[in-house]
């Protein structure tokens, strides 16, 4: 039955009853003691009593199940029928009025039962009275008689009433209850409810015994803080005193003790709800593990991004299109020397140069203007650096420019070191080029040399000199191109084997003894054992010959040679030394530098020192020259040693 | 009796030159213009010393100095390597070889005389004696 049926089934039964109500008071009053003709205060009741109902007829159906309107009428109908018996004089000794009282009373309690066996208890009693009165035989005795049901009916008619408004109203409670007991308990968050002030647990839901993995019997009648982990009581009950103090409150930093001994991190508010005169506290809790998960990853994710971003050597910073420094890394802060709050929000031409004005072709602008990934190389006059800046646009969803990436390189280093190996390269070029046609150029140049040499003792030849002129050209063309050669030869990657640097040096001794008349040097050879050096043979021997010839030149073939090795910690030390002319000092520091000769056009190429340089640094030794004009020469040479694990 | 050198050199001019500086010296020279030449050579006749060029035709100048060197006959003969080769290494490969003395090209008279008088042990113009 629809909720509209009721409400006009009610209508209808109320409006029914008021009329047997209504008829049964008026024959009570107007068919007593005669007084039907006379104008009295009881007819205007009666029409009252009418009337009203009438009202009620046209009254919205609705309204009926208004149980304030109901009983404002159970009070009335009550109140009227009782007065309009009072004023029919027929019951001068009579309780009835006190029976409608008991009626009214009753009626509020809104019990049925009791309604109906009161009415029934009621009337009985009245009818015992009546008869015992002698009432009922009487002349007035049918209008006695007519009462007893009639507050029966009366009775049973407002208790059936009311029955109906109670169920109702049972039937919406226990709808809403399980309405209630449905969000509570299937709620995503984890809710607790406490009793004030105990702080005791009277009810959780589902998501609580799965947060903490507990059944809710255990935790039923437990303590606030037993729901948290030991080490937070102290943190717990701290909160909790504020939540008290306010009536509510919120925290994350609690975490929930599990089954199994590990804690939950949680995020918890708490609320205070006064029910009557009991008080509780309700506890939300949320579960924080993905949340907590997804703030370590992006926590990760951003320092690794710092990482990364300091990492980089080179300078890199982040600006935004009006050209404010965003971001900066390491490089830019050690490159500028300054802090980091020092730059950061500044404008990157200000900050880094000191500038007004955005600097001249800088790639920034550009991306600014094109959205497009930009580069330029600039020199900044301060010490003649040149810098290659790179800039990169970060665009948003749009394509919108949110900032620019600005990546800056010092490539002054890089372009010196490129001019070198350019130098460098084309030496070897030639070097190449000579080695190959060195065979070509050398048998001819003999041929050339050893006749003019002989024509030089032919009586014929008249200008003598001029034959001197051809041999030593020869001869010197003969240098160029052995220089050339040997220059080539160090760029090749050559076998390389395990190296005695004493065997070494005897044999170049003996190798340069054979070449230049120098019966009057002393050699003196001081050579303690030390360790072989990875390397190629010949590049070392190439050393040792040059220094020791250069050192039997110095010396004009008579004086003291000394070669002396030994084992220094890190090093093998060798020393060439000699008691010759010496260096003079204007030209010690360029001495290994290529085509750099003190002598003569002819005597030299400026070659040999600096390839004997090439091939040190090349196995990544040092070489040092010590001299005194007219007192002698000493060249020092540190090989590495070799490391254990190589 | 004259000593006699064998002169092994692909370069006309060199042998040449040789020829008549040796002559001068007072030795007797006879020519090879390659290394198959020269063993043809070495093997008729006697010689004191060879001269020899490395990079020649037929045979080089290691091949000729290897089998010089491992023919009994003439394993003692002393050889001057004479060559445009000028390399430290080839100077070592030139000694491993069985050179006794290794000349590079170009060379001088001295240089030609010092290394004679290294191998005779006596100065054939008789200027200066070997210490």
């Amino acid at each position: 039955m629809s909720k509209e049926d009721k409400d006009r089934d009610r209508k209808k039964v109320i409006l029914l009853l008021r009329w047997t109500a209504i008829i049964v008071t008026s024959y009570l009053i107007l068919f007593s003691k005669g007084r039907v003709t006379d104008l009295h205060l009881s007819h205007l009741l009666i029409f009252g009593y009418i009337f009203s109902n009438l009202l009620l007829t046209f009254l919205p159906k609705t309204w009926f199940s208004n149980p304030k309107l109901f009983y404002s009428l159970v009070i009335f109908d009550t109140g009227l029928v009782s007065f309009g018996m009072y004023l029919s004089e027929m019951m001068t000794t009579d309780f009835y009025i006190l029976f409608f009282l008991v009626i009214i009373f009753t009626s509020l309690s809104r019990n049925f039962k009791l309604l109906v066996t009161l009415g029934g208890v009621t009337a009985l009693l009245y009818g015992i009275l009546l008869y015992s009165w002698g009432l009922l035989t009487s002349e007035n005795g049918i209008s006695y008689i007519l009462r007893i049901p009639f507050i029966f009916i009366m009775t049973a008619f407002y208790g059936y009433i009311v029955q109906t408004f109670t169920k109702e109203t049972q039937k919406q409670l226990a709808i809403s209850e399980d309405k209630y007991q449905g969000l509570f308990e299937n709620a995503n968050d984890g809710i607790v409810i406490l009793r004030n002030p105990q702080l005791q647990i009277v009810d959780v839901n589902r998501e609580v015994e799965r947060l903490t993995s507990n059944k809710k019997g255990e935790l039923l009648q437990k303590g606030f803080s037993d729901l948290f982990v030991s080490e937070e009581d102290e943190k717990a009950l701290g909160y909790f005193e504020e939540v008290m103090k306010q009536g509510e409150g919120r925290t994350d930093s609690l975490s929930l003790m599990r089954k199994d001994g590990v804690p939950l991190e949680v995020d918890l508010s708490a609320k205070r709800i006064d029910l009557g005169d009991e008080s509780f506290f309700q506890l939300i809790f949320r579960d924080l593990t993905e949340q907590r998960r997804l703030e370590k990853k992006i926590r990760e994710s951003k320092m690794n991004l710092q990482a990364i971003f300091d990492g980089i050597q080179d300078r890199l910073s982040i600006q935004t299109p009006d050209y404010k420094i965003l971001r900066i890394n390491k490089a830019v802060i050690q490159h500028h020397h300054a802090n980091y709050e020092e730059l950061i929000g500044k404008k990157c031409y200000e900050a880094y140069y000191q500038k007004s004005l955005p600097c001249e072709r800088c790639p920034v602008s550009v991306t600014i203007k094109t959205k497009k990934p930009a580069s330029s190389i600039l020199k900044i006059s301060e010490g003649d650096t040149s810098l290659r800046i790179s800039s990169y646009p970060i665009l948003d969803e749009k394509g919108d420019l949110r900032s620019v990436i600005e990546y800056v390189q010092d490539i002054t280093e890089e372009q010196q070191l490129q001019k070198q190996l350019i130098r460098s390269e084309k030496l070897a070029g030639i070097g190449t080029l000579a080695s190959g046609v060195a065979h070509e150029i050398n048998n001819p140049l003999a041929g050339i040399i050893g006749m003019a040499e002989i024509a030089l003792e032919e009586e014929t030849f008249k200008n003598k000199a001029y034959l001197k002129d051809i041999i030593s050209c020869g001869q010197r063309i003969g240098e160029i191109v052995k220089g050339l050669g040997s220059y080539s030869r160090i760029a090749k990657k050559e076998e390389q084997s395990l190296v005695d640097i004493n065997e070494v040096l005897e044999d170049s001794l003996k190798m340069v003894r054979l070449a230049i008349k120098a019966s009057a040097v002393e050699v003196v050879e001081r050579f303690q054992p030390i360790e072989k050096i990875e390397a190629n043979i010949g590049e070392i021997q190439h050393v040792f010959t040059h220094l020791i010839t250069n050192a039997f030149q110095a010396m004009n073939s008579k004086g003291t040679l000394i070669l002396s090795t030994r084992s220094l910690k890190d090093s093998m030390e060798v020393k060439v030394s000699d008691n010759g002319v010496g260096i003079p000092q204007k030209y010690i520091s360029h001495i290994f530098d290529p085509f750099f000769t003190t002598r003569n056009p002819g005597e030299g190429t400026g070659l040999g020192l600096n390839i004997v340089y090439r091939i040190v640094t090349k196995y990544e030794g040092t070489i040092d020259v010590e001299s005194e004009e007219n007192m002698g020469t000493t060249f020092t040479i540190q090989f590495p040693k070799r490391r254990e694990d190589s | 009796m004259n000593k006699k050198i064998l002169v092994v050199d692909d370069e006309e001019v060199i042998r040449k030159f040789l020829r008549i500086q040796l002559a001068k010296w007072g030795y007797e020279v006879k020519e090879a213009a390659d290394g198959e030449q020269a063993l043809e050579k070495l093997g008729k006749d006697d010689f004191d010393l060879l001269i020899c060029d490395i990079l020649m035709p037929k045979k080089n100048g290691w091949e000729v100095m290897r089998e010089v060197r491992s023919n009994p006959s003439m394993k003692d003969i002393p050889i001057i390597v004479l060559t445009a080769k000028n390399e430290d290494v080839d100077m070592f490969n030139g000694y491993d070889c069985g050179a006794n003395y290794y000349m590079t090209k170009p060379f001088t008279k001295d240089q030609l005389l010092y290394g004679l008088k290294l191998m005779f042990g006596k100065d054939p113009t008789n200027k200066m004696e070997i210490s």
